[in-house]
């Protein structure tokens, strides 16, 4: 396997200009959406099967130290999971991780089952209608097996979204840490960074400037497929019970009629 | 935001017809294995009700999914982690397991009834698989209610019983079958597994807490509460008490305890899809 490759995507340089999810559909041909009101200038509200990079604009109440609201800008991607679960969901072997480590939907074997969707930790798989696939951020597969970065860290002016290989963005990211909380940023983290972390690290990670629950990112996402031995256990147990009730409400009991006559 | 698979009324139906046909079958097997000749009657119609609810559920499955015609993409994989996979493959075999069952059963041959039976030993651990992994598929996922419903596989299980021993009753009341003695054993089995669904309905909802709440106080309460607990479960209960082993009205109280568990199906996965 060659080395990982990943996406940082340091929010802190992030200016909300959007050049990287209009790159990303341009690039990826994903067509037009009708906008919709969400109350301030992000559009759209949430992934779509036609937009993959989306910048969120978060207006964090008392955000700043003086109490001020915080403004808070973040181009949001799919996390390409090193423990995917949606490529544990999916039962046609259609999502697949490639060789750089990244996570990509083969839109000639997926069937649309749309267990994926529902086995995304963050929301990002979408249902196309018309093609009748998932669809989700391909960390431009194209591009990166030509030896050109995906086109919204392309087109990031600010290199708030920088693409690399992930040991090489994991310290860069470190240091950038440091340096914020040095300029007074004292709730600047990284998520997703830590490999012994949450889904075995996450190869799009990110540093925020605030708890990651204000980016509507859960804190400790959890692979869903880590209950399937105690959910199966217990219904191997309920099999039991409801097995042993039948067993005995059909048992014949000493009436000597225990012939099997067909 | 997380997103949901809009895994609507054909799923609902499939989930249901797919409890009913584990469900017919485990009893029909167990009473064919365990049971005495006056329950051959049982096992027949189970077994020849599981064989078209069966086929129901593949087709029902096929014209759910975003490309039907790469169904068969399912088959190319197996994983034996992931519910979905295991799923697919199981509703294939199982649909075996009913044909050659079913065909058997119209035997009068006492061989093939002996190979019947010894089939039926193995197919009813696909009738058990088939009732309870689309509870642990959704409790496989990452949207909450669903994830944290880890009862959800054994309550379809207990659910799948009912609902199939249900079925056959209904289905032994409508073809005259009625009258054996073997109908009293029949309300008994469905009323020990309405009462394992009940407790395990009881513990999913306490161990839920505030998770439960699109079940129990959501915009599908009333469904929930009267239409799975009291028309699925309470009301069949005081009927068959009351009853008194009249066939009709058995006959009805397996008809609500039907409507009880599409309810089931129908309030789990539509309360935090719509």
């Amino acid at each position: 396997m060659a080395r990982t490759l990943a996406m940082f995507t340091d929010t802190s340089l992030c200016i909300g200009c959007r050049a990287c999810q209009v790159a990303c559909k341009q690039w990826n041909e994903l067509g037009l959406e009708v906008p919709e009101w969400t109350g301030g200038y992000q559009n759209h509200a949430h992934f779509t099967d036609k937009t993959f990079r989306l910048v969120r604009f978060i207006e964090e109440p008392g955000g700043k130290p003086n109490g001020d609201l915080a403004w808070l800008l973040m181009s949001d991607v799919c996390k390409h999971c090193a423990q995917a679960g949606c490529l544990d969901a999916c039962p046609t072997g259609a999502i697949y991780r490639t060789e750089y480590g990244t996570v990509n939907i083969n839109q000639d074997v997926c069937n649309g089952c749309r267990y994926c969707v529902s086995s995304c930790p963050f929301g990002v798989v979408a249902f196309n209608e018309s093609t009748g696939t998932a669809k989700k951020c391909t960390f431009c597969n194209d591009r990166i097996h030509n030896g050109l970065g995906p086109a919204c860290a392309k087109a990031c002016p600010t290199e708030s979204i920088q693409f690399g290989f992930r040991d090489d963005l994991v310290k860069k990211a470190a240091k950038r840490v440091e340096t914020l909380k040095g300029m007074g940023f004292q709730e600047a983290q990284l998520y997703g960074h830590d490999s012994a972390g949450f889904l075995g690290g996450l190869n799009a990670f990110f540093l925020l400037l605030s708890k990651p629950s204000v980016y509507n990112l859960p804190d400790n996402p959890r692979l869903p497929q880590r209950n399937v031995v105690v959910d199966s256990l217990l219904s191997i147990g309920s099999a039991l019970a409801v097995g042993l009730g039948v067993l005995l409400s059909f048992r014949e009991r000493g009436k000597g009629d225990t012939t099997h006559d067909a | 935001m997380l997103k949901t698979p809009h895994w609507e009324m054909l799923i609902v139906w499939y989930f249901f017809l797919g409890g009913i046909a584990g469900g017919a079958y485990f009893t029909a097997a167990i009473a064919d294995n365990f049971g005495g000749a006056r329950d051959r009657a049982v096992a027949r119609v189970g077994y020849l009700l599981s064989l078209p609810l069966v086929a129901v559920c593949g087709i029902l499955l096929i014209a759910d999914l975003g490309v039907p015609t790469r169904f068969m993409n399912m088959i190319g994989t197996l994983k034996f982690w992931d519910p979905m996979s295991i799923g697919a493959w199981a509703v294939g075999v199982f649909g075996l397991f009913t044909f050659v069952s079913s065909v058997l059963s119209l035997s009068s041959s006492a061989s093939r009834a002996a190979l019947r039976r010894k089939i039926g030993i193995v197919g009813i651990f696909f009738g058990f698989f088939l009732a309870s992994y689309t509870g642990v598929l959704l409790s496989n996922s990452a949207l909450p209610f669903w994830r944290d419903a880890r009862l959800m596989g054994a309550l379809f299980l207990a659910s799948g019983a009912s609902t199939g021993i249900a079925a056959i009753t209904l289905i032994m009341f409508a073809t005259g079958q009625a009258a054996g003695e073997g109908w009293g054993r029949l309300k008994r089995a469905d009323h020990v597994s309405m009462v394992i669904e009940a407790v395990l309905l009881i513990a999913l909802v306490v161990l839920l807490g505030a998770g439960a709440k699109p079940l129990v106080s959501g915009h599908y309460a009333t469904l929930f509460w009267g239409g799975l607990v009291g028309v699925g479960l309470v009301v069949p209960f005081v009927l068959d008490f009351v009853g008194h082993r009249a066939r009709a009205v058995g006959a009805l109280a397996a008809a609500l305890v039907l409507i009880g568990g599409f309810v089931l199906r129908y309030v789990v996965l539509m309360s935090i899809q719509a």
